[in-house]
């Protein structure tokens, strides 16, 4: 099978490889794997007090698909609102990276990420607004 | 989804539907199988026959194929006793699959010198995931037999990574 050119690209030279402190109130992370292909991405994202992303990492053991995916999920991530992240869909991945139908999978896994790590900082967020109950 | 054709490997040997089979009982059992399916076959008096020896010789096969690896059987059984849990519980828990990561970057970043220590304890690991795979089972709670074999999935990745290294 052959990889296109924007897969090459992203999985030698990989966006935004890292992690972001996972236990800081502003960040969001996303972990998810697929076991049957043993594959496990985490995508992190800070998002600043307007709903901006400020910054976005991600870590993934898979195949080179799965990395791209990842990559460019991060690319489009930082800059962006987390409402507008949210709409992010996999099919858009598939189109930009044109990945095959058996690598379709990949950009599903990408898309679960980011849907994740929106959910975790919006929990962590909620949290914070909401004050602990049972000092009355 | 894992397709457990009919009939079943376990029922193809005439074995119960359990996760400890003698090996040795099982290798016998091929063997007489097949040698059986031989003789049928040299007896087949028209295509039909033929046909039918062969299809016989492929379920064989495809049984044992099935059967002789632990995991394989324990795969099938799950499957067997709940069908469709295998695809119903591939979704793990954030702290499987964050412990998959950092062991698939422990084995990329290894030296020559730490992988004999690493591939025991990836062994041992895989070894106590087949006893909870198996207790999971033993105790009916086929879900979470499901889901701890797909956990064990990362061990396997992880330990084919290394000997890939080494």
């Amino acid at each position: 099978m052959a990889y296109s050119d924007k897969v090459l690209d992203h999985y030698q030279n990989p966006r935004n490889v890292g992690s972001l402190d996972k236990n800081a109130p502003d960040v969001g992370t996303g972990i998810v794997g697929a076991p049957e292909c043993g594959d496990v991405m985490k995508l992190q994202i800070k998002v600043d007090d307007q709903g901006r992303i400020v910054d976005a990492k991600f870590k993934t053991y898979g195949c080179g698909s799965a990395i791209a995916s990842s990559s460019l999920a991060t690319e489009w991530l930082k800059g962006t609102t987390v409402d507008a992240a949210a709409q992010i869909k996999n099919t858009q991945i598939v189109e930009e990276l044109s990945l095959p139908p058996v690598k379709i999978h990949c950009s599903v896994l990408a898309e679960d990420a980011i849907k994740a790590a929106i959910e975790d900082w919006r929990k962590k967020r909620s949290a914070q607004a909401t004050p602990p109950e049972g000092h009355a | 989804m894992l397709h457990i054709p009919a009939p079943d490997p376990f029922t193809v040997f005439g074995l119960p539907h359990s996760l400890d089979l003698d090996e040795r009982t099982l290798e016998q059992r091929y063997l007489k199988l097949s040698r059986d399916c031989h003789t049928d076959l040299n007896r087949a008096s028209d295509a039909v026959d033929c046909v039918a020896v062969l299809q016989r010789a492929a379920e064989i096969n495809d049984a044992w194929k099935v059967l002789r690896d632990p995991w394989q059987r324990a795969r099938a059984l799950i499957e067997l006793r709940s069908p469709g849990a295998m695809e119903r519980n591939k979704r793990l828990d954030a702290a499987v699959l964050a412990a998959a990561l950092e062991l698939a970057e422990e084995v990329a970043f290894a030296g020559a010198a730490e992988l004999p220590r690493l591939r025991e304890r990836l062994q041992q690991a895989l070894a106590a995931d087949f006893v909870t795979v198996r207790a999971a089972i033993t105790r009916g709670d086929i879900d979470d037999a499901a889901r701890r074999w797909h956990s064990s999935h990362y061990h396997k990745k992880a330990l084919a990574d290394l000997e890939a290294k080494s």
